[in-house]
C-alpha cells in the first residue's frame, strides 16, 4: 500500500469514524463468544470511550471517573427498583446523577493542575464511594443494589424481551450508537479543537484567548455524562449494581482500557476495553491470578507501547 | 503626539525579596514599532510579562487605552486585542500549522460552539490560510508543527497571535536561537507587520532592532535608563557604557 | 452523648494521633518521592503492604520485631531501587503522567504476587512482645504499641529532618527538589539522586506496613483504601513538603478519630471531605508552593 492511499485511506476513516464504529459494532456479537461478553464490551467500551474524551483528548488524567460510571449506575437503578421509574426515563437520570457528581468533582478537581489532578479526582471519586456505601437504604450498602429486573420493556410502543441476549444487545447499542455519533461530532467541533490545543499546550490556549479552566470543567461533566450513561447500561445489563463499580480500581481500569487501546484514537478505548475484557475472559479459565497478567501487560504497554493497539495499528498503516 | 496605546504608570515588580524592576512609567503610541533592550538581567522579560499579563505588576498599573487592566486575568488580553508571541517557541505541537492557526483565529470568531464541523466555518479557514500566507508559511499548512524548522515555528506563532486581529502585538525576543538567515526573515516580516499594526517587541540584540524600530526603550538594572529613536540612543552615554561593559552585541 | 468525658475526648485525639502517624510515614514517603522526581507513585500503597508481609516473613524467620524494623525498609527498599531502575528510568522525558500509570500497574503486580505467595487470607501480626498491653497516660489507660506507633514516627520524622536539613546529601536533595539543572550544573549525578530518593521513599512506605501490621490483618489488598488516603493527606499539606505531610497527616488521623466518635457513619467520608475544604481555600495544600505544579 502507497503512503497516499493509507493517507487517503486513514483520512476517510476519520471522516466517517462514528459510522464505521457502529457499523462494526453492528456485526460485533458474531465475533464474540458469547452475547453477554459482547454487551459487557459495548458498555465499558463507551466508559472508556468518555473518558478517554479527558484524558486522551484534554490531557487531564482523572483517576475518579469510576464515581461517573457508578453513579450513573445506582441512579438508573435506584430509579426503577425503588421509584417505579420507567426504564428509559431511569436511564435519563442516571445521566443526571452522574453530572451532578461530575460537575462537583470537576469543579474542585480543576482547581489543581498537573499530576495533582490524578490524585484528586481518586480521593474525591473514593468519597463518593463511601457515601454510597453508607446510603444503605437506598444503596443497598456493601451488598450492592439488587433487583433490577426489567424483562419486557416497551419501545415506542412495541414490546421487546430484555432477557433475549440479542435483542438486549441491540437495544443497548441503540444508546451507544447514538453517544459515540455525538461524541464524534463533539471532537470534530470548534469545542473538540479546543480540547486538543489545551492537551498540547495550556497556557498557548489560555494566550489565544480560551478560558481554559472553564474548558475544562465542560469537558470534565460531559465526560462524566457519557461514563453515566455507560453506567446505566451496565445497570441494565447486570441487574445488580455491585459496590465495587464506585471503587478506584474502576477508575483504574478504565484508565487501562483507554492507554491499551490507544488513548490518542477515537475506537481505541473501545478496543482497550475489548482487549480487557476478553483478556480476563480467556485468563480467568486457566488461572485465579489473572490480575498479574493483567498488571505485567499494562506496566509492558506503558513502557513499550503507549500508543496502545489501535494507536499502534494506525501508525503502522500509515508508516507501510 | 499621537494616541497612547499602552502604558504602564510607576510599575514594579518583586519576586520574593528581588526587585526585578523599579517604578517603570512609559507609554506607547499607537502605529509605532517599539523596542525594548537591555542587557541580561535587565528585567526586559518581567516588563514584557507584566505588558502582555502573564502576571501582574506589584506596584502601579498598566493602563490599555486609558483603561486599568494590571488584574486582567490573562485570557482576557485577547480579547481587548492585545496578543503576543513568546520567548521560548510556543505553539500546539501535535497539531498542524493550518490547526495551530485555526484554533487561534476560532477563539475570536466562534468560540466554544461544540455542534457544527469545524471544517464548516468558512470564514475562519480563510483567515487562517491568509495568516499563514501573510508569514510565509501556506506551502507548510499542513506540516505538524513540532517537525517544522525553529524559525518556521517562530512565524507560526506570530501567525497565531495576529489571529486575535490584535490592536497591539507584543514580541518576545522572536529572533532568539534563530540562525543568521532566520533572523533576517522574521526582522523582515516584523518590519512588514509593522506598517499596519502597533508593536512592541523585546529584544536582546541591540543591532537588531536599529535598522527597523522607530523607538528604543532602555531598561538596565529593573530600571529605565534611556528612551529615544535609535540614533538618541546609539549616542547615550549610559547606554554606551552600561552596553559596552558588558561586550559588544 | 451521654458519657462523653474530657478523659475520653482526650484519649481518641490521643488516638487519632496515633492513627495519624500511620498517615503521616505513607505521606513522607509519598511526598519526598514527589518532591524529588515529581512522580505519583501509585504503587504506594502496594510497597507498604508488601512491607506489611515483608514484616510476616521476616519474623517468622528471626522472632524479633526490631530487626524486623530494620531489615524490611531496607528489603523492600531495595525492591524500589529495582523498580527505578529498571521500569521507571526509560520514562523520564516522558509524558508526566507515564510513570504514575506504570506505578499504577504495578501495584496489580504486587498485590497479585503477595496472593500467590501468601495466599488470599489476611495473616494476624501479633503485637511484639515487650510493646503489649496498655499504660496510664494520666487520662486513661491507652495502648502502649500506639504510643510506641507515635514515637517511633516522630523520631523518624526527625531523623528525615535532620537528614534533609543537615547533612550535604540533605542539601542536595533541596537544591535538586527545586531545580534539578542545578544539580547538572554542579556535575552531580542526578540518576543516582533519584535513585537512592525513590529508595527511600518505598522504604519508608514498607516501613510503615510493618508497623501498622499490628494494627490490623495483613492482607494483600490492604494498600488499596491506603493509598487514597496518602494522596488525601498529601494533597491538604502540599506535594514535597515534610512539615505539610506531618501537619496533614495528624491532622487526617484526629478528624477520622473525632468523627469516629461523634459521627460514626461519616467517618470514612469525614477526610475527603476535609481535602475538598483545602482545594476550595488552598489548591496548593496547605504547606505547598503555588508554583509547584506548573
Amino acid at each position: 500500500m502507497t503512503t497516499n492511499t493509507a493517507a487517503s485511506l486513514i483520512a476517510f476513516g476519520k471522516r466517517h469514524r462514528a459510522a464505521l464504529a457502529i457499523g462494526f459494532l453492528l456485526i460485533f456479537p458474531w465475533l464474540m463468544p458469547y452475547e453477554a461478553l459482547a454487551v459487557n464490551i459495548l458498555v465499558l467500551g463507551l466508559y472508556a470511550v468518555g473518558f478517554n474524551l479527558l484524558f486522551g483528548y484534554t490531557g487531564l488524567l482523572s483517576f475518579g471517573h469510576a464515581a461517573f460510571l457508578g453513579s450513573g449506575a445506582y441512579g438508573c437503578g435506584i430509579a426503577l427498583v425503588h421509584f417505579g421509574v420507567p426504564w428509559f426515563a431511569s436511564i435519563l437520570i442516571g445521566v443526571l446523577v452522574s453530572v451532578f457528581f461530575a460537575a462537583i468533582m470537576g469543579f474542585l478537581a480543576i482547581r489543581t493542575r498537573g499530576i495533582y489532578f490524578a490524585m484528586v479526582t481518586l480521593a474525591l471519586s473514593q468519597c463518593v464511594y463511601y457515601l454510597f456505601y453508607q446510603a444503605v437504604n437506598l444503596t443497598g450498602g456493601e451488598n450492592g443494589l439488587r433487583g433490577i429486573n426489567l424483562s419486557e420493556i416497551g419501545i415506542l410502543g412495541f414490546s421487546v424481551n430484555f432477557l433475549n441476549p440479542t435483542t438486549k444487545y441491540y437495544v443497548i447499542l441503540a444508546f451507544v450508537a447514538f453517544a459515540l455519533w455525538l461524541f464524534s461530532r463533539l471532537l470534530a467541533s470548534p469545542f473538540g479543537a479546543v480540547l486538543e490545543a489545551i492537551r498540547e499546550n495550556e497556557s498557548r490556549a489560555r494566550a489565544c484567548g480560551y478560558d481554559v479552566a472553564r474548558v475544562k470543567f465542560i469537558a470534565f461533566v460531559i465526560s462524566g455524562a457519557f461514563c453515566g450513561l455507560a453506567g446505566a447500561l451496565k445497570a441494565l445489563h447486570l441487574s445488580i449494581v455491585p459496590i465495587e463499580t464506585l471503587h478506584y480500581l474502576t477508575s483504574g481500569q478504565v484508565v487501562m482500557m483507554a492507554l491499551l487501546g490507544g488513548m490518542n484514537t477515537f475506537f481505541g478505548p473501545f478496543v482497550g476495553a475489548a482487549a480487557f475484557l476478553l483478556l480476563e475472559d480467556v485468563l480467568t479459565t486457566m488461572t485465579s491470578h489473572w490480575q498479574l497478567v493483567l498488571g505485567a501487560v499494562f506496566v509492558i504497554f506503558v513502557l513499550f507501547f503507549p500508543k496502545g493497539i489501535w494507536g499502534s495499528a494506525l501508525a503502522w498503516m500509515v508508516r507501510k | 503626539m499621537s494616541e497612547i496605546i499602552l502604558a504602564t504608570r510607576n510599575v514594579g515588580k518583586t519576586f520574593g525579596g528581588f526587585v526585578a524592576l523599579k517604578d517603570i512609567s512609559i507609554e506607547f503610541e499607537r502605529g509605532k514599532l517599539t523596542a525594548i533592550i537591555g542587557p541580561n538581567g535587565a528585567g526586559k522579560s518581567t516588563y514584557f510579562n507584566i505588558l502582555s499579563g502573564a502576571f501582574p505588576p506589584t506596584t502601579g498599573q498598566l493602563l490599555f487605552q486609558g483603561r486599568d487592566i494590571s488584574a486582567l486575568p490573562q485570557h482576557k488580553f485577547a480579547n481587548y486585542g492585545i496578543a503576543k508571541s513568546f520567548q521560548i517557541t510556543n505553539v500546539f505541537p501535535k497539531l498542524s500549522a493550518f490547526e495551530n492557526v485555526r484554533v487561534a483565529v476560532q477563539a475570536r470568531k466562534v468560540g466554544l460552539n461544540p455542534w457544527r464541523n469545524r471544517d464548516g466555518y468558512a470564514e475562519v479557514n480563510r483567515r487562517a490560510h491568509e495568516l499563514l500566507a501573510l508569514v510565509g508559511l501556506e506551502a507548510r499548512a499542513d506540516r505538524t508543527a513540532q517537525d517544522m524548522a525553529h524559525g518556521e515555528q517562530r512565524a507560526l506563532e506570530i501567525a497565531m497571535a495576529l489571529a486575535a486581529e490584535p490592536v497591539l502585538l507584543l514580541l518576545d525576543e522572536p529572533t532568539a536561537g534563530m540562525s543568521p538567515e532566520e533572523t533576517r526573515v522574521m526582522m523582515d516580516l516584523i518590519q512588514r507587520l509593522s506598517r499596519d499594526r502597533t508593536i512592541i517587541l523585546v529584544e536582546h540584540k541591540m543591532k537588531l532592532v536599529m535598522g527597523i524600530c522607530e523607538r528604543i526603550i532602555v531598561l538596565h538594572h529593573g530600571e529605565l535608563l534611556a528612551d529615544g529613536t535609535p540614533d538618541e540612543v546609539r549616542t547615550n552615554a549610559e547606554v554606551k557604557r552600561v552596553y559596552l561593559g558588558q561586550g559588544r552585541h | 452523648m451521654s458519657g462523653l468525658t474530657l478523659e475520653l475526648l482526650l484519649l481518641q485525639i490521643v488516638t487519632g494521633v496515633a492513627l495519624g502517624s500511620v498517615f503521616v510515614l505513607l505521606a513522607i514517603g509519598l511526598s519526598l518521592i514527589f518532591g524529588m522526581l515529581t512522580i505519583v507513585n501509585f504503587a504506594h500503597g502496594a510497597f507498604y503492604m508488601v512491607g506489611a508481609y515483608m514484616g510476616v516473613f521476616l519474623y517468622g524467620l528471626t522472632k524479633n520485631f526490631w530487626i524486623c524494623l530494620v531489615l524490611v525498609p531496607l528489603a523492600v527498599g531495595t525492591i524500589g531501587l529495582v523498580v527505578e531502575r529498571f521500569l521507571v528510568r526509560p520514562l523520564y522525558g516522558r509524558n508526566i503522567d507515564d510513570p504514575l500509570l506504570l506505578t499504577f500497574g504495578l501495584g496489580y503486580v504486587f498485590i497479585e504476587s503477595i496472593r500467590i505467595l501468601f495466599g488470599l487470607n489476611g495473616i494476624p501480626f501479633s503485637t511484639p512482645a515487650g510493646l503489649r498491653g496498655a499504660v496510664d497516660i494520666g487520662i486513661g489507660y491507652f495502648p502502649l504499641y500506639r504510643l510506641f506507633l507515635i514515637g517511633a514516627t516522630g523520631m523518624l520524622v526527625l531523623g528525615l529532618w535532620l537528614f534533609i536539613e543537615k547533612t550535604k546529601f540533605g542539601l542536595i536533595i533541596r537544591a535538586g527538589a527545586r531545580d534539578p539543572e542545578i544539580l547538572k550544573v554542579l556535575g552531580i549525578d542526578v540518576s543516582k539522586i533519584w535513585l537512592l530518593v525513590f529508595g527511600i521513599g518505598t522504604g519508608i512506605a514498607g516501613l510503615s506496613g510493618i508497623l501498622a501490621a499490628p494494627l490490623q490483618a495483613v492482607t494483600p489488598e490492604m494498600g488499596i483504601p491506603v493509598l487514597a488516603e496518602a494522596f488525601v493527606v498529601t494533597v491538604v499539606g502540599g506535594m514535597g513538603s515534610l512539615i505539610g505531610a506531618v501537619t496533614a497527616g495528624l491532622m487526617v488521623g484526629i478528624v477520622v478519630a473525632m468523627t469516629s466518635l461523634f459521627m460514626p457513619e461519616m467517618a470514612k467520608v469525614s477526610i475527603f471531605l476535609l481535602m475538598a475544604l483545602v482545594l476550595l481555600v488552598r489548591p496548593q495544600g496547605l504547606f505547598g508552593r503555588a508554583g509547584l505544579m506548573g
